[in-house]
């Protein structure tokens, strides 16, 4: 039978799994398990016979719910797979606790825990009999009440982890055809799993009841967390690597239960699964393995788009990993990302992660840059256009006037240090006991995650109250090249070429351009703007930055959380049009404006070297959790060996400039129109919104639009 | 000495190997009926008005010679009473009106050319195309040593018809040739170029014995050159290269058109030229068959 997975390209994706496993993954990224698991939306508290709730604490409340899931969440068993536990429950693909109460949710505002990239290599190593007596160890400690109930929750949560691995293994235990999986999972999760089948049953089953339970955790270094297991059972010859692909194909799969279909807005796959391959380890060496190249095989393969990917590149990054990567972004779809991990690594230490720390790092599910494992990570996203509208130029309603470039520029880095001054008051110092800087106010419960992150358990502290090694929380700056666009025209028009005054100029923007087309035209026309390897701009862009985190980091020492700086708009542009007013640049009132620091649509006529070359002239170092930046290509631009070296070279050149994180999508404006003409006909075209990637289709117009005219931007 | 050039365009991947920056230079000896690049084909200034970038402002009937006039909301541009004089072009808000080339020094060409040299790695370079940038022989010769000197690798799109006496320069600065072969046809390259195909061929033939690298691009033509005869002669001449690496096939599209609307107000787009897919993989199978390597 044949299977078809959407390729942009017109060389045809590689066929080396079985059809069993080529039709599994049709049916899951054609909704099949999603609606599947739509149907069951939460599992009820009445089941338990739960009657006092209101007298129960929130961590009581907790508790029971995390139980209750256990007990009953509905177990599913697909057709032929390889590994077996499911995410089964309709509210966690909503970021919530599944659980009700006389039919409405356990808690109103609850939501679960993503941006996180959690310790798997412990479950793998220890199973959750060791984490057990981890927890048992921390109870015997001194510890307060506090630490006590905590610690208590974890026994309780290990013991229903257990619960929902027993239902499995009784399920299991008379089905013909699933003698293999049977036999996994009376192994792991509970004791240490031997062999690379076991570990990668062992990952899905920890990962799936993270997720199971409202969570949306990201994965990480997978090569690094199984390799070693793929490694000895090869020598041994225990395994080939075929049966290896299709094992681990079967993980890629299954990842995609929650895919529904519909319209989900920003898309149906924004669970921050994040994968991480290739790069150093804590002792400098590369990691790169058998399980790196069997990743890149099954995405080539079957066209998964769920798992965002990010591969760490460095100057010697071997030849072949490269061209491998080249090969899978060729087909579309934007599944594969990279990161610079010389500057990413520079990033973390300068900032004061110790060596070891930072060579490990992964991201927390889009590509925000984190210890895995160790860290409570969020972020704050602002927009650093509308600082400059409202703020320094005040709606344009201006009654004094600005002299020079210097006095704007020194104005606007002033308002954007009050900005920031107004987030670390409203998101950082709320999370503390007031007058106390160190102890953490009391935060919903989120014990399951807690398990999976040192040093909650040695702590004794939850995830959400300091139990991290690495607590952070990242102001994540957007609209940074319209910011710089914006100052440009002004320098230019006003001070350098002084074509009108300050004041005139600005009565122009108040009047969003109206009756004055002409000047509009030429401010269009006339400046190349970030993106297009123009200096006098490029270093608008790069000045704002690296200012932007010097004024994070005074942040740094107050509270245990970290301040550091990233930049970001994670599609947010889309939400920021409706309350901008016109640019300087030529832009209208409400238009959809640059994302992440990418250049403004339709603004960038050299093509994508000169992109990379307007990014990398920012010291990407000081921007500690990343700045990343898109590039479309047009599948005519990469067809043949003469695309696949164009790839190469793009992705070397980035790295030689110092770039950070780059995400190529190849996409062609043309079927992306006719997709949204007739979904019908587009079911796997998936394409990269931005961290993350999404069906097209499942996109709703706005997001469409929007990804559409980023691709045509480059016709 | 200044060169003329219509357009630099980075992040080039079909003209050449690697990531290439493509120079446009001004002029043309042939004047192929299908041509992408009209603008390329005079050697003199001209200028592009794109009707659709006109906001109808009017700032361009300053024009001392009155070659802009407006009637009705409707813009003429009546060429022939242009003497290129510059005025309207900067008045012009919104570049509706742009000369077509720019005259450039070396120094400023490769200063554009550098900008790219973190992603060439050891295939990418500097292209020089056109036109045919040997309609400035000298300049162009002069352009290639300097890159060469510079350390970027060069390329250079042909249609072969240049003085032989440059041969020899050209070759020596030269790493990868696209040449052009537009018929086999002698009479047919005629009449649809302007000019026959023996000097094209013979500096084919000599440039084969001192250059290091050849590929052949042949734009198939519907109903002109898309004949068996056509490929067995090309085919032939492919076994015959000692440096040849093979042959590109380029289907006529209907692309270029719209610059001929910018220069000439008028279309050119002729659909009945353009090779149905299917042929184009006969072409391509054939001249496979033939023992050619088509890319
Ligand atoms: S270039 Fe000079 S002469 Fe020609 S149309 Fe413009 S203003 Fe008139
Ligand atoms: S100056 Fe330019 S925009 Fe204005 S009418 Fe003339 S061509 Fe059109």
């Amino acid at each position: 039978m044949e299977f078809e997975f959407y390729s942009a390209s017109d060389t045809k994706r590689p066929i080396r799994l079985c059809d069993s496993t080529r039709k599994f993954s049709y049916e899951s990224l054609n909704h099949k398990y999603g609606k599947d698991t739509r149907k069951n939306p939460a599992v009820s508290l009445d089941l338990d016979n739960i009657k006092n709730i209101d007298s129960f604490s929130d961590l009581e409340k907790y508790n029971a719910g995390i139980l209750v899931i256990a007990k009953n969440a509905p177990l599913r068993v697909c057709p032929n797979e390889l590994i077996c536990g499911a995410a089964t429950l309709g509210n966690a693909i909503n970021h919530m606790l599944p659980v009700e109460y006389h039919g409405k949710p356990l808690f109103e505002s609850y939501s679960g825990i993503s941006h996180l990239t959690p310790n798997y290599t412990e479950i793998l190593k220890i199973g959750y009999r060791g984490l057990r007596e981890k927890i048992k160890l921390s109870l015997g400690k001194n510890i307060s009440q506090k630490q006590k109930l905590f610690l208590q929750s974890c026994l309780h949560c290990v013991d229903c982890f257990e619960i929902w691995h027993k239902r499995y293994l009784n399920k299991l235990q008379n089905m013909p055809g699933y003698e293999n999986q049977y036999k996994n999972l009376c192994v792991v999760p509970e004791y240490p799993a031997t062999c690379f089948y076991e570990a990668v049953q062992s990952l899905w089953f920890t990962f799936a009841f993270m997720r199971l339970t409202g969570n949306w955790p990201g994965i990480g270094r997978i090569d690094v967390i199984l390799g070693e297991y793929l490694k000895n059972d090869l020598e041994k010859g225990l395994l080939t690597i075929s049966q290896a692909r299709e094992i681990l194909a079967h993980f890629f799969i299954k990842g995609c239960e929650w895919i529904c279909g519909g319209d989900y807005g920003s898309g149906d796959a924004q669970h921050y699964q994040n994968i991480v391959l290739s790069g150093i380890d804590s002792e400098g060496n590369d990691v790169t393995n058998e399980v790196t190249f069997l990743v890149l095989d099954i995405v080539e393969e079957l066209g998964i788009s769920d798992f965002p990917i990010t591969v760490r590149i460095n100057k010697n990054t071997d030849k072949k990993l490269l061209r491998r990567i080249a090969q899978v972004i060729r087909h579309g779809g934007g599944v594969i990302a990279v990161y610079n991990e010389d500057i990413v690594i520079k990033a973390l230490t300068d900032f004061g992660y110790p060596l070891s720390e930072a060579r490990n790092f992964a991201n927390d599910g889009c590509w925000e840059v984190q210890i895995p494992g160790k860290t409570n990570f969020s972020y704050i996203p602002f927009d650093s256009l509308a600082i400059l509208q409202k703020n320094t130029l005040n709606n344009y309603l201006i009654d004094t006037d600005i002299k020079s470039f210097k006095e704007l520029y020194g104005k606007y880095i002033h308002n954007l240090s009050e900005e920031l001054d107004l987030i670390y008051k409203k998101f950082v110092e709320p999370l503390f006991i007031s007058g106390d800087n160190s102890e953490w106010k009391e935060m919903f419960p989120c014990t399951i995650v807690s398990l999976f992150e040192h040093d909650c358990i040695e702590r004794g502290l939850s995830y959400r109250e300091g139990g991290p090694v690495y607590n952070i929380i990242s102001p994540h700056i957007g609209g940074i090249s319209d910011v710089a666009n914006s100052l440009y025209a002004i320098k230019k028009l006003v001070f350098d070429e002084k074509k009108l005054s300050f004041k005139d100029f600005m009565k122009v923007l108040y009047d969003n351009w109206e009756g004055n087309e002409p000047l509009r035209q030429y401010v269009l026309s006339s400046y190349n703007y970030y993106g297009n390897d123009n200096d006098e701009v490029d270093y608008i862009a790069a000045d704002i930055l690296s200012d932007f985190s010097d004024i994070c980091s005074k942040y740094n020492s107050i509270t245990p959380i970290k301040f550091p700086s990233g930049v970001s708009t994670f599609g947010r542009q889309i939400e920021w049009a409706p309350n901008r007013i016109a640019t300087p640049s030529g832009r209208k009132k409400g238009e959809i404006l640059s994302g992440n620091f990418s250049p403004t649509p339709g603004t960038d006529k050299e093509g994508a070297t000169a992109i990379i070359k307007s990014y990398c002239k920012a010291d990407l170092s000081k921007q500690v959790t990343g700045a990343a930046l898109d590039i479309g290509l047009l599948p005519y631009n990469v067809r043949g060996e003469d695309g696949l070296d164009a790839i190469i070279s793009l992705i070397s050149g980035f790295v030689t400039l110092g770039g950070y994180f780059m995400q190529i999508d190849i996409s062609d404006p043309k079927i992306l129109h006719d997709a949204q003409l007739h979904p019908e006909n587009y079911p796997t075209l998936s394409v990269r919104v931005s961290g993350w990637n999404a069906r097209f289709v499942t996109l709703n117009r706005e997001w469409q639009n929007m990804i559409i005219e980023k691709s045509a931007g480059k016709l | 000495m200044l060169i003329s050039v219509t357009n630099i365009q980075r992040f080039c991947m079909h003209d050449g190997p690697g990531i290439r920056t493509t120079v446009f230079l001004k002029g043309c000896p042939l004047r192929c009926q299908w041509c992408h690049n009209p603008e390329t084909q005079e050697i003199k200034q001209q200028i592009f008005y794109a009707q659709n970038k006109c906001i109808y402002c009017r700032a361009c009937e300053e024009c001392p010679q009155g070659a802009h006039k407006f009637e009705n909301d409707c813009h003429f541009f009546l060429r022939k009473n242009c003497i290129l004089c510059g005025k309207c072009v900067s008045a012009c808000p919104s570049k509706a009106l742009e000369f077509v080339s720019k005259e450039m020094s070396v120094e400023e060409i490769l200063e554009i050319v550098k900008k790219d040299t973190a992603f060439y790695g050891e295939k990418g370079g500097m292209t020089l195309s056109g036109g045919e940038p040997m309609m400035q022989p000298e300049k162009a010769i002069l352009l290639l040593k300097a890159a060469k000197k510079a350390g970027i690798s060069t390329a250079v799109e042909t249609c072969g018809h240049f003085s032989e006496i440059y041969l020899n320069d050209l070759c020596s600065f030269t790493d990868y040739f696209l040449w052009d072969i537009k018929d086999t046809d002698l009479e047919r390259h005629k009449k649809f170029t302007g000019t026959d195909n023996h000097k094209i061929l013979n500096n084919l033939f000599a440039a084969d014995k001192i250059a290091s690298s050849i590929i052949l691009r042949c734009i198939l033509i519907n109903s002109i050159n898309t004949n068996k005869e056509h490929y067995t002669k090309l085919a032939n001449i492919y076994k015959s290269l000692k440096s040849c690496r093979g042959i590109e096939l380029i289907p006529y599209h209907v692309y270029g058109s719209s610059k001929y609307m910018l220069l000439y107000g008028k279309e050119n787009a002729k659909k009945e030229w353009i090779p149905e897919n299917s042929h184009i993989q006969y072409a391509k199978n054939f001249l496979t068959d033939m023992g050619c390597n088509v890319l």
